[in-house]
């Protein structure tokens, strides 16, 4: 029952269904039970710490990993690799002052372009020492999933970005109660002008569908009753407080208690109900571990009793996922397609590139990703909702423009040519072994291997202009080389 | 050069049979121009109105007094209603949809359309209407049901942020999203023709993986197969739909709107001779909690945007002569509380009209208006079971049986024009 009405959130069902069907039929056979699942992973002869592993790690919890970050995870052991990725690096003071900087008011008013916001992020995420975070920020992005389309304010929306940076691996009870006053939430879901006789549903709606239970775990008489609790909150320089004069403060009853409810009580109410540790627990699991099974109720029940008994600290939530065995096994690997951040992120980490995040910004807004502007309040739907024709060509498209040293708006700043002189790369099989490692971990059919092989053999026969140099020629094979890469299908998948 | 055909013998289509969209295989159903004789193979144009419309302030009962005391500031002035009868009318941003109904006599107004018990979370609404169906768990949607039962070329056209509709689900083959011709395209760095040649070769021939049989799955294969298919049937798609004309010439002029703009993508699918049946677009922000405005404002320009870019669509295909041959439905996933709330807004509601427009409907209005006394939870209570209307378009237009597609045997309404 429980179960059902959860899938109707979580199974990756548009375009995906039947995927996700098969899917969970198959899973039964790797199903962990859940002490095992939870219980912290350990290297063994049949499971290994390797490549395969530390890139698996720095996909979910990071934003992919370079050649180097891979060397020093297989050198380092997985209990050494998984605790700096859960603890993080302290931020350099050149990344704390630009990013600052940046985010200041000078430089991103109000009225600031959504693309210098949304860039303004993407920069912190291929550099911040700390990804984890901002990696559990973007999830709380797409839970609390409000667009600066309709907020316009970008002051509010870095604002609410804060918020949730803050949050991000600790108290989700100070996440949601403080989320009632954030001002891009207030004017995102109308309490902002909710008023005493007058009450406006949007927000207390929002908060038991989409922010803690999940359908079927309220009713509408309880939103109606929660909504006038609601009622009186304005945005005072730049902070949301509560008018006690446009305040309904008489009695509500709300999931069968009746008392003279704050927007704050509501939110405890939420975080009392059975319902709620599951339904975070249920969608992290998603986000993190896999989108190709509908998990079990006796997998996910038990990490969400610990939850509460851990008062909502996402923090050790998260840990004991990614310490996991559940998390490491073989059933998880792979069992995500990339959200178009991962997918851009991935590259230009491999690469050890510079994009500027301006332009790639932008180009995720094709891919169907843009930050501070999710579709609608239920966030980006994920999952295989994220490939369709039109996205998919998107995809193959920007990696060539990061790649092919041709385009405008990246120039050479991924240059893969340029990063294999700088491993000291000179043949096509250590090129070709080089970017399948980083992309991929090798981890391709030898047909794949053999066809990209045969191109870069092939390129050699082509007729190129006359006042190509030898050096020409062969930056651009393996330009194109690497393009053919990062349009694997293995490649799609996180 | 490739040809079309070396493209098809490079890449490993024969592998994965069921993946080459509908309207590359299969000519003999391909749609016949209208200007032909005996040309009859009709389309549908889906356009969703995200967030829930609010009806009551699209066609209004400007001589009911309770609809002013409903709605103190937000509600229509009698005088700046678009009539269409004596007592019903359209918001005045409406005009063209007006004339459409008194000119034309190509719309048809279905009145109060919902489902029972209706749920008023946005999400769960939505996936109601898409699947046709208030099971518990929705898996696919009548569109794609209707695909599978009569297999027609289909196109969903997209806008950025926007994903492949729920509506869609369950055609056997996945409903190719279009946003943009100009992008609809796999592009290379090629130093030489031959060049761009290998490398579209390579890249079909990996998205296959020459991975039968896989070595060792490590990975869910199904998810792999997905992304595969996806691919495959991507490139197919792409080298048929650069064949197409890039130079459409409508008819008439289209509003600088991104609904237009999709829509004016759909004509020229259509006039292009893809054989496409069916189309879905959509246009988002119905979800008007706060300051939606009356006459003017923020709701009236929605509905600006539906009534122009769809009349503008109409004349434009009535100019290349496939007006007859076109049916476009308009549906959102509620309507909108009676009551207007505080913030000059309102809250989910329930019944709300749908529209349809084409050479072939039937002009005029269909079913009751809503009553506005008898409320159920603030709300207007539905009077016509939106699976009348699908199982209309079903049976009537596009020639699919209803209850094979909605499960069950739904009394359609007339929003056809009787053939002679």
């Amino acid at each position: 029952m429980w179960c059902g009405k959860f899938s109707d959130l979580f199974s990756p069902r548009r375009d995906g269904e039947v995927v996700a069907s098969r899917l969970t039929v198959q899973g039964m056979h790797h199903m962990l039970d859940a002490k095992t699942a939870w219980a912290a992973y350990q290297p063994s002869a049949a499971h290994p710490w390797d490549r395969r592993k530390v890139a698996h790690l720095y996909r979910r919890a990071a934003f992919g990993a370079t050649a180097a970050e891979l060397d020093a995870g297989v050198k380092d052991g997985h209990e050494k690799t998984i605790t700096r990725v859960l603890e993080g690096g302290p931020e350099s003071d050149d990344f704390t002052r630009t990013t600052e900087f940046m985010a200041s008011e000078r430089s991103m008013p109000p009225g600031a372009p959504q693309s210098r916001l949304s860039a303004w992020w993407l920069d912190r995420m291929l550099k911040t020492a700390h990804p984890l975070r901002e990696k559990l920020t973007l999830f709380w992005h797409n839970h609390f999933a409000t667009s600066n389309a309709k907020v316009q304010n970008a002051r509010y929306m870095l604002g609410q970005y804060h918020l949730l940076q803050k949050y991000a691996l600790g108290s989700f009870r100070e996440l949601v109660i403080q989320m009632g006053t954030d001002p891009a939430m207030m004017v995102w879901l109308d309490t902002l002008g909710s008023t005493k006789g007058n009450p406006n549903e949007n927000y207390a709606r929002e908060l038991m569908e989409l922010f803690s239970l999940g359908i079927g775990n309220y009713t509408e008489k309880d939103i109606r009753e929660a909504a006038r609790a609601f009622t009186g909150y304005e945005i005072k320089n730049g902070s949301g407080v509560l008018n006690p004069s446009q305040h309904d403060a008489t009695p509500k009853t709300v999931f069968g208690r009746t008392g003279r409810f704050k927007g704050e009580d509501i939110a405890k109410l939420c975080l009392e109900k059975e319902a709620c540790p599951r339904f975070i627990v249920r969608k992290l699991y998603r986000f993190l571990i896999s989108e190709a099974d509908n998990p079990p109720a006796e997998l996910i029940d038990p990490l969400a009793e610990q939850y509460r008994a851990w008062d909502f600290d996402t923090g050790k939530l998260v840990a004991t996922m990614l310490r996991s065995n559940q998390f490491f096994a073989p059933q998880t690997y792979r069992a995500k397609i990339k959200s178009p951040v991962e997918f851009v992120t991935g590259i230009v980490r491999g690469l050890e590139g510079t994009a500027g995040a301006l332009p790639l910004a932008e180009a995720l807004e094709g891919l169907g990703q843009v930050l501070f502007a999710p579709p609608s309040v239920k966030g980006w739907d994920g999952g295989p909702a994220w490939l369709n024709a039109q996205t998919l060509l998107a995809r193959n498209n920007l990696a060539l423009a990061l790649t092919s040293g041709e385009d405008a708006r990246f120039g050479t700043r991924c240059d893969p040519a340029r990063v294999l002189a700088r491993h000291g790369i000179a043949s096509d099989a250590e090129a070709l072994h080089w970017l399948l490692d980083v992309f991929v971990q090798g981890d391709v059919p030898a047909a794949t291997r053999d066809r990209l092989l045969g191109y870069l053999e092939t390129a050699k026969g082509i007729k190129y202009p006359v006042y190509w140099t030898p050096d020409d020629v062969t930056h651009h094979r393996v330009r194109a080389v690497a393009h053919l890469v990062l349009t694997l299908p293995e490649f799609q998948l996180n | 050069m490739t040809t079309r055909r070396a493209f098809l013998q490079t890449s490993t289509l024969l592998g994965f049979g069921a993946t080459v969209p509908t309207f590359l295989g299969r000519a003999a159903l391909a749609a016949r121009l209208a200007h032909e004789p005996g040309a009859k193979d009709t389309i549908l144009v889906v356009v969703q109105l995200t967030g829930g419309n609010d009806g009551l302030n699209t066609v209004i009962p400007f001589t009911n007094e309770q609809y002013y005391k409903l709605r103190p500031t937000i509600a229509i002035p009698k005088n700046q209603v678009k009539k269409l009868t004596d007592e019903l009318g359209l918001h005045p941003a409406m005009s063209e949809f007006a004339k459409l109904y008194t000119d034309d006599a190509a719309l048809c107004v279905v009145q109060g359309v919902g489902y029972p018990n209706p749920s008023q979370s946005h999400f769960r609404s939505m996936d109601i209407w898409h699947a046709a169906s208030t099971a518990e768990n929705l898996t696919d949607g009548w569109l794609g049901r209707a695909i599978k039962a009569k297999p027609v070329p289909a196109f969903h056209i997209a806008g950025n942020n926007e994903v492949s509709p729920l509506a869609l689900a369950g055609a056997p083959v996945r409903v190719p999203s279009v946003a943009s011709l100009d992008d609809f395209k796999l592009k290379t760095a090629a130093a030489s023709g031959a060049d761009g040649t290998a490398q579209k070769s390579v890249i079909t021939n990996l998205a296959s993986g020459g991975r039968q049989p896989p070595e060792a799955p490590r990975s869910p294969a199904s998810l792999l197969d997905f992304v595969s298919r996806t691919q495959l049937n991507t490139y197919a798609s792409s080298e048929k739909l650069a064949a197409l004309g890039k130079n459409y010439t409508p008819k008439v002029p289209y509003p600088n709107t991104p609904l237009a703009t999709k829509l004016k993508l759909a004509a020229q699918l259509i006039d292009g001779g893809t054989g496409a049946r069916i189309f879905y677009v959509s246009i988002d922000g119905f979800d008007t909690h706060a300051g939606q405005g009356g006459a003017i404002g923020g709701h009236a320009n929605l509905l600006q945007e539906v009534s122009d870019g769809i009349a503008a669509f109409y004349r434009d295909l009535a100019g290349h002569g496939h007006h007859k041959r076109v049916c476009v439905m308009t549906f959102s996933e509620f309507g909108r509380r009676a009551h207007e709330n505080g913030s000059k807004g309102t809250d989910h509601g329930s019944g709300a009209p749908m529209f349809l427009v084409g050479g072939q409907v039937r002009g005029g209005l269909v079913g009751e208006h809503p009553s506005l006394t008898k409320l159920e939870d603030g709300n207007l209570a539905h009077r016509t079971d939106f699976r009348q209307v699908y199982a209309a378009v079903l049976e009537q237009w596009l020639g699919i049986e209803a209850k094979t597609v909605l499960g069950t045997a739904y009394q359609p309404v007339e929003v056809f024009a009787k053939t002679s």
